[in-house]
């Protein structure tokens, strides 16, 4: 099992390896291709989060925790555990949230660009898909491979005027942190792999919260 | 009569039908309304059943289908392709399953708690207001924040997210990419309705053509296919065929024709001078009818030139009887006793349907017997002095002596005729199958495999019943939206029992007056939301202040006049209740449509128990004015028939005679109509027409073959002239048999057959009994 994870790693990395010796032309950062190959995740896979939204209608920011599933037909599952219990399920184009109380809403990426955004960047992150990223974004990587910032900035203009930007923060070969920016100063910020929200810097604002997620420290 | 006098004449025919027909071409509007075949109404409700027919939202409403591609491509498809037909004017509501926020108008928002059922069971207070913005706070941390955030200043309480809801239709396909999808998922569905009537093939077309020009320019993927069904785009369809089938068929008839009457009379003047009473029955049939009626029906048109085709039996008649020594104008005075009594008796039997009540039907009875008048007089009158002197004698044709020789030596067993035509009546009566076609839907057929699949559309859009409608009537708009929401319990009862799988109606759009004023009433005045919303406030995360709008608007609501039918124009609400409330001389009709109808007893004893309500049942509604149209019909027919023995009578003055010429005609009715019937045909209108074509077709043989009593030469004449006649006529009309219309078809084998049978029963029947048979 280990080793056949192992071999796939490696068949992987000696491709990206390729590719990007191949590309050096074109891609602005080798490394990207090579640190897509160590974050791929194989569906199933599942992990815990706490998301803090930030909105202009709002005075202090919502966090809500629970956990994202990535499934093997590729759809993408998002549940909130606390403080309350909601389930958002994406599958393909269309979109159901389904929350504990009210009636089940449905609606297609095509009125959500902005979440059409999000989702490229997380399955071609969860996928280690370049082609699907360099397709949305115009992708910037910084940092070392223990400490590393992907910077996404949408290339549609109609992406762009819901989406200014995503950052993905990352240790070694996993994500920590998604930052959601929109245009005006509404902002999503999810950090993966934490099960409470109490596991973040207290008050939750978002200036020191997207200076954390790009901190050395680990929680 | 000299050379140039006969240029003269040629000239003067040539130039006046030259002239009738340019100011013909010129001044007919060629009408396509299907309807104008159908009977016409009697009363108000045949009127609305009509009515509903072509107009209803069911006829207006066209079903498409996208596939071929990956369902992802067939949603945006699906998406492109609405959008595009919001723009048409050829369409005047179009529905994916997607919902719009933008497609609501600023002039209708501000009527959001007026037209939401919200106010009817909930207060706008602190504690409600508590309760939305809490889950307001939840929609922002959910995926669907993006999407609602815009709107929450100004709807707090996601109004118009519950009337857009409201709006769709009350049982949805399921929806995949945010559009309406079929259960295998393999193909989005639309509706569209169209402004045409269904039965308009016209306004249809232009539909049908804007709908395939949107779908190209929207189309992504050369394998994506768009389906369209319903009554609209079959009756495109079938005019599309009909018209091609006409063409290919008429071109074909023409052809044959013209080799006929090559080979009958080999002489080109002939076959030209033979073609001059038709064109000039239908040019004088053309524009008879449209002194009467100012327009012609499509239908009339087409078949009427089938039914005057009878006029190209008249010059063959003059033909074939004429050879040398013979002043054609002698022939022509000699044969107009027998050719006045067949026209006048044709035009008798035609006159029949001037008086079905059917509009369609009474401008194919004028152009016909205007027709075949004018042709039997310039036949007479205008084509003798042209027609060459010389010419080949029939008589001389020895094949056509022993021909005839042969069919006189037959035996002609009169208890045979009595035998069949007792075998016909008993076919058709004792067949436990009924005669008539009684569906209206008989007069437009359409190919079964389209109206199943029509069928499997309607069930996954779960679009309105066709056949099941409750009908509201009432003195204004809203007594009728008041009955209309009076119901909703009863129904509600219905589809909870599982008799009913929904319902819909305009007061579902459109509440009543009295319901918005309650609602606006409902309301609360300006301090008091403000206070409550300031009371709700601390409790959520939400900053102080960001629902000025929201208080504006309320504001605004509680000042606006109630919205009535009139004020709903250009709103996404004028297509969705303009379907349905429908004002008429002065009074209002509310159709309520029902979807999945499976208690139709339960239905009708409601509406008995409701003032001012009555259930509809298209089917057998217009079944029994198709039955009736037909009885009328019928009647008529059978007074022309009395008509037509009197004129016989007249003519010929011999009982023995009469019952000699009538004999063929009737047997022949009897055997095609017990024929017909034991190989499962059911009968309409048209086969009506056609056998009456028959009938006029026998009657005519009948009478020239009676004519010819005993002289040699003068049976060989009519002989060769019949045969051609028949022959010419068999041969348009078995052509018209293999069509796929059903229609053409109809008339084609009636005819075709009746040709057949009436020329050999003519021969048969119509000559008295030879002393010698009486002596052997």
């Amino acid at each position: 099992m280990t080793s056949g994870l192992f071999v796939r790693l490696f068949l992987r990395l000696a491709v990206a390896c390729l590719a990007s010796a191949t590309t050096t032309l074109h891609s602005a950062e080798p490394g990207l291709d090579a640190l897509l190959a160590r974050l791929a995740r194989p569906a199933p896979d599942t992990t815990s989060f706490v998301e803090v939204r930030y909105s202009s209608l709002l005075e202090t920011p919502i966090v809500v925790s629970g956990r994202l599933e990535h499934r093997q037909d590729g759809s993408l599952v998002r549940r909130v555990d606390s403080p309350y219990r909601e389930v958002t399920e994406l599958r393909g184009e269309s979109v159901s949230v389904e929350r504990e109380g009210s009636k089940p809403r449905h609606f297609s990426l095509n009125r959500a660009p902005e979440l059409r955004g999000m989702l490229a960047s997380f399955s071609a992150i969860l996928q280690g898909d370049r082609e699907m990223l360099d397709r949305y974004f115009v992708v910037a990587l910084q940092g070392t491979d223990a400490r590393w910032e992907i910077t996404l900035v949408p290339r549609d203009a109609k992406l762009k005027r819901r989406l200014a930007r995503i950052t993905v923060n990352g240790a070694d070969d996993r994500p920590r942190c998604f930052i959601l920016e929109e245009p005006d100063e509404d902002a999503s910020l999810m950090v993966i792999g934490v099960e409470r929200p109490d596991d973040l810097p207290q008050p939750l604002d978002q200036k020191a919260l997207t200076a954390w997620c790009a901190a050395d420290t680990m929680p | 009569m000299s050379r140039s006098r006969k240029a003269l004449l040629l000239a003067a025919w040539l130039a006046t039908v030259a002239t009738l027909g340019w100011v013909v071409d010129r001044r007919l509007v060629v009408g396509m309304d299907l309807r104008l075949f159908m009977p016409s109404p009697r009363t108000p409700q045949e009127r609305l059943i009509l009515e509903t027919v072509g107009e209803g939202p069911a006829s207006r409403m066209l079903l498409l289908a996208i596939s071929g591609a990956d369902p992802e491509a067939v949603a945006d498809t699906s998406r492109a392709l609405a959008d595009a037909l919001r723009k048409t004017r050829e369409f005047r509501m179009v529905a994916n399953g997607e919902t719009s926020f933008e497609a609501v108008p600023d002039s209708l928002l501000a009527y959001r708690y007026v037209l939401s059922p919200l106010l009817d069971n909930e207060t706008i207070d602190a504690d409600f207001l508590r309760g939305q913005l809490e889950e307001r706070v939840r929609d922002l941390a959910s995926p669907a924040a993006g999407l609602l955030e815009p709107w929450l200043p100004r709807d707090p309480t996601l109004e118009l997210m519950t009337l857009v809801e409201t709006w769709l239709p009350a049982r949805q396909p399921q929806l995949l990419n945010d559009v309406w999808f079929d259960a295998s998922g393999r193909e989005a569905l639309l509706i569209a309705e169209t402004h045409a009537p269904g039965f308009d093939p016209q306004g249809q077309r232009v539909a049908a053509d804007s709908l395939q020009r949107a779908f190209e320019a929207v189309r992504t993927d050369s394998s994506l296919r768009l389906e369209a069904s319903g009554p609209g785009a079959f009756s495109v369809l079938m005019q599309e065929r009909t018209q091609g089938e006409a063409q290919w068929f008429g071109g074909l008839a023409t052809v044959g024709m013209v080799v006929l009457l090559l080979v009958a009379y080999r002489s080109v003047p002939v076959l030209l001078l033979g073609l001059l009473p038709l064109v000039s029955a239908g040019v004088a049939g053309l524009a008879t009818v449209g002194v009467i009626f100012g327009t012609v029906h499509g239908i009339t048109l087409a078949f009427g030139f089938t039914l005057i085709g009878v006029a190209q039996d008249y010059p063959m008649h003059l033909f074939s009887h004429q050879h040398r020594g013979l002043d054609p104008r002698a022939n022509a005075r000699a044969l107009w006793p027998t050719l006045s009594t067949g026209v006048a008796s044709t035009c008798v039997a035609y006159l029949a349907f001037l008086f079905s009540g059917v509009r369609g039907l009474a401008q194919l009875s004028v152009f016909t017997v205007a027709g075949l008048a004018v042709a039997g007089l310039t036949t007479r009158f205008l084509l003798p002095p042209l027609v060459p002197e010389r010419g080949r004698d029939a008589a001389e044709s020895a094949a056509l002596g022993s021909l005839w020789r042969a069919i006189a030596s037959l035996p002609r067993p009169r208890w045979l005729g009595i035998a069949a035509a007792l075998m016909c009546i008993g076919v058709v009566w004792l067949s436990p199958r009924p005669l008539w076609e009684n569906e209206l839907g008989g007069l437009t057929p359409v190919p079964r495999p389209l109206i199943e699949r029509d069928a499997a559309l309607r069930h996954e859009l779960g679009a309105p019943d066709i056949r099941h409608l409750l009908v509201i009537e009432g003195r204004d708009a809203q007594s009728v939206l008041a009955s209309a929401s009076a119901l909703d319990p009863q129904l509600e009862s219905f589809v909870t029992r599982g008799s009913l799988g929904g319902f819909n109606h305009p007061a579902r759009y459109l509440p009543t007056t009295a319901v918005q004023e309650r609602r606006r009433a409902a309301l609360p005045a300006p301090d008091e939301l403000r206070a409550a919303l300031e009371t709700a406030l601390p409790a959520t995360p939400f900053k102080p202040g960001v629902f000025e709008p929201f208080l504006a608007d309320v504001d605004r609501a509680r000042h606006l006049p109630a919205l009535g039918p009139a004020n709903v124009a250009g709103t996404p609400l004028e297509a969705l209740v303009g379907g349905l409330l429908l004002e008429r001389d002065g009074h209002w009709i509310g159709l309520v449509t029902l979807t999945g109808v499976q208690d139709p007893e339960g239905l009708a004893e409601l509406a008995r128990s409701t003032r001012n309500m009555a259930l509809l049942d298209l089917k057998q509604a217009s079944e029994d004015l198709v039955a009736h149209q037909r009885e009328r019909i019928l009647w008529c027919l059978a007074a022309s028939a009395v008509l037509l023995v009197i004129v016989v009578f007249v003519a010929l003055r011999d009982w023995s005679r009469v019952r000699r010429v009538l004999a063929p005609m009737a047997l022949t009715t009897l055997v095609v109509l017990g024929m017909l019937h034991a190989a499962g045909v059911s009968f309409s209108l048209f086969h009506l027409i056609a056998l009456v074509l028959a009938a006029g077709l026998g009657l005519d043989y009948a009478l020239f073959f009676e004519r010819a009593a005993d002289d040699p030469s003068e049976q060989r004449r009519t002989l060769h002239a019949v045969i051609v006649c028949s022959l010419s006529t068999l041969m348009v009309f078995a052509l018209l048999a293999f069509s796929t219309l059903p229609v053409l078809r109809a008339i084609g084998i009636t005819v075709a057959a009746g040709v057949v049978s009436n020329f050999v029963l003519a021969l048969l029947l119509t000559r008295p009994p030879e002393p010698s048979d009486d002596a052997r």
